[in-house]
């Protein structure tokens, strides 16, 4: 049994002894070096963009700006995963501080550094608009002619008489949060190399979505999606930033103009924040509760301050609008989820995409109530969480719920019964708090792979699941590997390869275990069914009496009647077997104006209990122990799955202590991780434990978000608890709660 | 970044190269900020002058009057200094709360004072330590006491010939007590949101002598002598220190920055001076 066996990452070595061919390392034959020129002003109408100099620099080999694209027969300028709005470089337009307006081919770094202070960018500016609310009032600069109130998206969801919900409310709390704009910060930057030959594009990058790069690079280039190949070495890093579409069309379009040489882009720290961000939010949260904790009505808003282009925003502000409401029993909830154009760096997905925010926001309101009310937030939370069969405010009926027991493990890990030592005669406090978590995943999507047996009994996976360095190649080889009856040793994994490797949707919003799962589930069932036909005229009985497992093919009534696959093979004279697999999902299409119907196949469910000790001089905050929980349904591999729910507690911490982009008229001010700063070792809780449940004839549900979202609030809850500072904008910074300490004094005082 | 790397071998070379290159130069010790510096072009120098094959840079000798500290010794090397553990306990505290032990590993002391960046460790604790830098060109050596060598945010007395090549702290009195309280306002990693850097001699009852000085809320490390004299003669109760805590904290001119704003550094500063005294008074070390 190789599923639910902790076997190390198949390329856990490679990692450690920094082999891993990773993208940024990829040197072609032949190689340029590609680099971008970026605007410096945030809004502006180009007036003259002059390359000239630069173009003659010896080792210049070419230069790229919008006026290549403006013929007949030249690429098309804009693109989009969903709405095609933003231009492979500015044209007459920029509209963001760091917006690509031409870029370069050179030699070398220095050539094209020496380059890049040869082009002359004339611009007029116009008035910018950065903060999303403002972007939406009357009169506002506007960034796009057919977006006129920059609203990009609006996704609403509406269930019940909200107004009646809230009259026949004992209470009504409103509180609005925000959340600031962050970076996904993954170790290896992003990264892009493309060349042509004979009219036909490869490209080596590291991206979670390499069909999604396919579709839209062919776009741009007018190419059938089979002339466009994408390869993607394992990742160093992704965190929803290397989603979607990113660098690669730059790659392409200088490649393209160079010809005959590849050109490879890799993004600098500072450069990173300029391709990608997570959205900060503003989320207005108002709920009609009875004195007995019972809900009435719930109402959200939220404002995604998505930046200068829709990118994969298009997608997330819906899914936002589905994870805002919370994981529980509400008659009534209304939902807005607007999507905004602003003058800033692109925003997309970000670990715990549009759920960080909006479960930051309804867990410490959750805790806002209880308090008021006098009922202990756990108690508040047990009683109104939706279980298996509810009816969702999408109308939906649940299946496979677990709120109840995630939150129950996390609290009981941390004790959460049990009494606490708030105080021991020092300026310290100590409290603790509770979240949690629902998710939908991507309602759509399909994940294929195409499974090979070969004559020695080696087993290939061909699949475009992408080896971020979660472990997912592990994973579905430990699946192929028990699907087929096999060791894992005789499991080699290759893609993703678009030209190899079958469509996968991509490696995010933890639906690879699933879908692609599945996925070789399926693929591994025919593959035993090929094995069966081949082996019948063999063992002389029909493929139906045959049985496929452990390495041969046997008489279901008559076992000792076996004969292994290689030989199989081997006697059929078949030098390889091979069957392919796939899983769909073909939910999510909601009623525009309600959001009714079936928003998702599965629903992610994770939760965090925590405790801290708050430094009520300095405002401090030290995370001492945390406890995490997620549903996994069936863990395939246990050692991966606790560091993906303990990774998720690491990488929350982050932004709810720390990370906050610092922006500055536009100009992010703090572009690298000195300044912006991520969690250190010294800084995960002393203890820190976690939890995977699994369900009785459940299949495998991801992990890779879960235990995240809730970090924020726990933390936030338990300093609450600790002080009775309550803080709701992101990050939780020591000065922001020392001065909601000393305000809290000053209003004792004066009482 | 197109620069001419020098290696000389020798001190002279290395004041001769200087001396020839002069603005144009930059001398490069462990690197550590000076590679971050040319990597996000804030310096643009045509000749980079490594001082790393220069002979004797790296001492920490025990002399007389005091212990001398050459400015290529890793922050590392400071930090396990039997010497300086035993001697000015808050030095080795100090360059051991830098960063982590990969910078602690290649950065050196040199390079941190050179640098002047206010957001360190090692000024302040050098600074209560009445520590002296001696800079040395072809035009000769002299000594310059610290609070005189850090003139600025970022900025220092050195001229652009000029070599950091001793570092010299005073012997203190026997039996002081001393400490460094690094406040980090984010991660356990960090730079220091405030550094306060105190020593005191004790008589019998009383406190003979009191040094403390504040980093990193201000653009360069500061002592103030009225507020330390307040000590002298006197038993360190609650309400004196509160008094000397409060006496910083309403003198020292703070900054603002992304690990917290003027005001909150102020409110720090009083609570880490007050700290740091209580556990001077306590006995600690
Ligand atoms: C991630 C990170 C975290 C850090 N955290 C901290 C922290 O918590 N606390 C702290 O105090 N510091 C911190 N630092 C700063 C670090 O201590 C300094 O960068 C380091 O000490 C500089 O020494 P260096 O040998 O690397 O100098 P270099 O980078 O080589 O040089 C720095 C400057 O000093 C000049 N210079 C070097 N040696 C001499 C000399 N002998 N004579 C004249 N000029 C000279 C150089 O020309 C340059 O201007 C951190 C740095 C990093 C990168």
């Amino acid at each position: 049994m190789a599923i639910g066996k902790s076997v190390p990452m198949l390329d856990s070595v490679a990692r450690v002894t920094g082999t891993v061919p990773y993208a940024s390392n990829l040197k072609l034959p032949d190689m340029l070096v590609g680099k971008v020129f970026r605007s410096s002003v945030p809004h502006a109408r180009t007036i003259k963009l002059d390359v000239s100099a630069a173009e003659q620099l010896p080792g210049v080999v070419a230069i790229v700006t919008a006026a290549d694209f403006a013929g007949d027969d030249t690429p098309n300028l804009h693109f989009g995963s969903t709405i095609q709005d933003q231009p492979v470089v500015a044209g007459d337009r920029i509209r963001f501080i760091g917006e690509p307006v031409a870029l370069i081919a050179a030699e070398s770094v220095v050539i094209a550094d020496q380059a890049m202070d040869l082009i002359e960018l004339e611009y007029e500016e116009i008035p910018a608009i950065f903060d999303a609310e403002e972007a939406l009032l009357p009169g506002a600069p506007v960034l796009h002619e057919a977006f006129p109130d920059n609203l990009l998206g609006h996704s609403k969801l509406r269930r019940g008489d909200i107004e009646a919900g809230f009259a026949a409310a004992d209470e009504i709390f409103e509180e609005v949060f925000s959340s600031p704009v962050a970076q996904q910060a993954s170790l290896e930057t992003q990264v892009a190399a493309a060349r042509w030959k004979d009219g036909k594009l490869t490209v080596w990058t590291g991206s979670q979505s390499p069909y999604t790069v396919r579709r839209v690079l062919s776009a741009i280039f007018d190419l059938d999606v089979e002339d466009v190949r994408v390869i993607v070495p394992p990742l160093g890093g992704g965190f929803g930033g290397k989603g979607n579409i990113r660098t690669q069309p730059m790659a392409a379009a200088l490649a393209w103009k160079v010809g005959d040489r590849p050109v490879k882009l890799v993004m600098t720290r500072a450069e990173e924040f300029l391709t990608v961000t997570k959205h900060a939010a503003k989320i207005i949260v108002k709920s009609g509760v009875k004195l007995d904790g019972t809900f009435t009505a719930r109402k959200v808003t939220i404002y995604w301050n998505a930046g200068a282009y829709a990118s994969s925003s298009a997608h997330l502000v819906p899914a936002g609008m589905l994870r805002a409401l919370g994981p529980y029993r509400i008659p009534a909830g209304h939902v807005d989820s607007y999507g905004i154009y602003t003058n800033l760096p692109i925003a997309a997905a970000y670990r715990g995409a549009m759920s960080s925010q909006g479960v930051f926001a309804h867990e410490s309101h959750m805790d806002t109530i209880a308090h008021r009310l006098g009922i202990d937030p756990l108690e508040l939370r047990i009683k109104n969480l939706l279980r298996t069969d509810d009816i969702f405010a999408t109308g939906e009926r649940l299946h496979d719920i677990h709120f109840v027991e995630c939150l129950e493990a996390a609290a009981d890990g941390l004790g959460w019964h049990e009494p606490l030592q708030r105080e021991n005669g020092t300026v310290k406090k100590r409290g603790r708090g509770v979240a949690v978590m629902m998710k939908n995943t991507i309602a759509n999507s399909s994940s294929e792979c195409r499974i090979k047996l070969d004559a020695e009994g080696r087993v290939t996976l061909y699949t475009s699941t992408v080896e971020t360095g979660q472990g997912g190649h592990t994973a579905m080889a430990q699946i192929a590997a028990e699907a087929l009856g096999v060791p894992i040793e005789a499991l080699t994994v290759i893609g993703p390869d678009t030209a190899e490797t079958p469509p996968d949707a991509q490696t995010a919003s933890s639906r690879s275990t699933h879908m692609m799962g599945n996925a070789v589930l399926n693929g591994a069932a025919s593959l035993r069914q090929h094995l069966a036909e081949a082996a019948a005229p063999i063992l002389e009985w029909s493929p139906e009496d045959l049985s496929v497992a452990d390495g041969y093919v046997f008489v279901t009534t008559q076992p000792q009647e076996r004969i292994p696959y290689a030989e199989v093979l081997g006697r059929k004279n078949i030098a390889a077997l091979t069957a392919t697999g796939k899983y769909w999902t073909n939910e999510g299409k909601l009623d525009p104006e309600t959001g009714q119907g079936i928003s998702t196949p599965d629903w992610h469910q994770g939760a965090g209990a925590c405790e801290v000790e708050v430094d009520t001089q300095t405002g401090k905050v030290t995370v001492l122990r945390y406890h995490s929980a997620s549903f996994a349904g069936r863990v395939v591999n246990p050692t991966l799955a606790g560091l993906q729910n303990d990774g998720n507690v690491i990488f929350g911490l982050g932004a709810s202590l720390l990370e906050e982009v610092a922006i500055d008229g536009g100009q992010i001010t703090n572009p690298n991780l000195s300044d912006y700063m991520l969690p250190s070792f010294l800084d995960i809780p002393v203890e820190l434990k976690n939890v995977s449940l699994e369900a009785e004839g459940s299949t495998f549900q991801g992990i890779g978000e879960m235990t995240l979202p809730p970090v924020a609030p726990a933390i936030a809850n338990a300093i609450y608890d600790a002080v009775g500072a309550r803080i709701r904008d992101l990050p939780l910074t020591a000065e922001k709660v020392l001065r909601v300490i000393h305000e809290q004094g000053e209003a004792d005082d004066e009482q | 970044m197109n620069y001419e790397l020098l290696q000389p071998d020798s001190l002279s070379g290395a004041m001769e190269a200087l001396a020839q290159h002069g603005d144009e130069a930059k001398v490069l010790a462990g690197g550590t900020a000076v590679v971050l510096m040319l990597q996000q072009k804030l310096i643009a120098p045509t000749v980079l002058v490594s001082i790393g094959r220069v002979p004797d840079l790296d001492h920490i000798r025990t002399e007389p009057d005091g212990l001398h500290i050459g400015p290529l010794t890793i922050l590392r090397d400071m930090e396990r200094s039997s010497v300086i553990q035993r001697r000015f306990p808050l030095l080795a505290q100090a360059c051991g709360e830098v960063g982590n032990v990969r910078i602690r590993n290649q950065a050196t002391l040199g390079g941190n004072l050179a640098e002047a960046d206010y957001a360190s460790d090692p000024p302040t604790a050098l600074l209560a330590l009445g520590a002296q830098v001696t800079a040395t060109s072809v035009r000769g050596a002299r000594t310059i006491p610290l609070e005189d060598f850090l003139v600025g945010f970022y900025t220092t007395d050195l001229e652009p010939d000029e070599l950091i090549t001793d570092i010299f702290i005073p012997a203190s009195t026997p039996g002081s007590r001393m400490t460094y309280l690094k406040y980090k306002s984010r991660s356990s990693e960090d730079r220091p949101c405030t550094g306060v850097a105190a020593i005191a001699a004790f008589g019998a009852k009383t406190c003979t002598d009191l040094r403390v000085a504040v980093g990193a809320a201000c653009e360069v490390p500061q002592r103030l002598p009225a507020v330390e004299s307040l000590a002298r003669g006197q038993a360190l109760t609650d309400e004196l220190i509160g008094e000397i805590a409060a006496g910083y904290a309403d003198s020292i001119e703070t900054l603002e920055d992304i690990r917290g704003s003027a005001r909150y550094r102020t409110q720090m500063i009083r609570v880490h001076v007050y700290r740091a005294l209580e556990e001077l008074r306590n006995g600690h070390r």
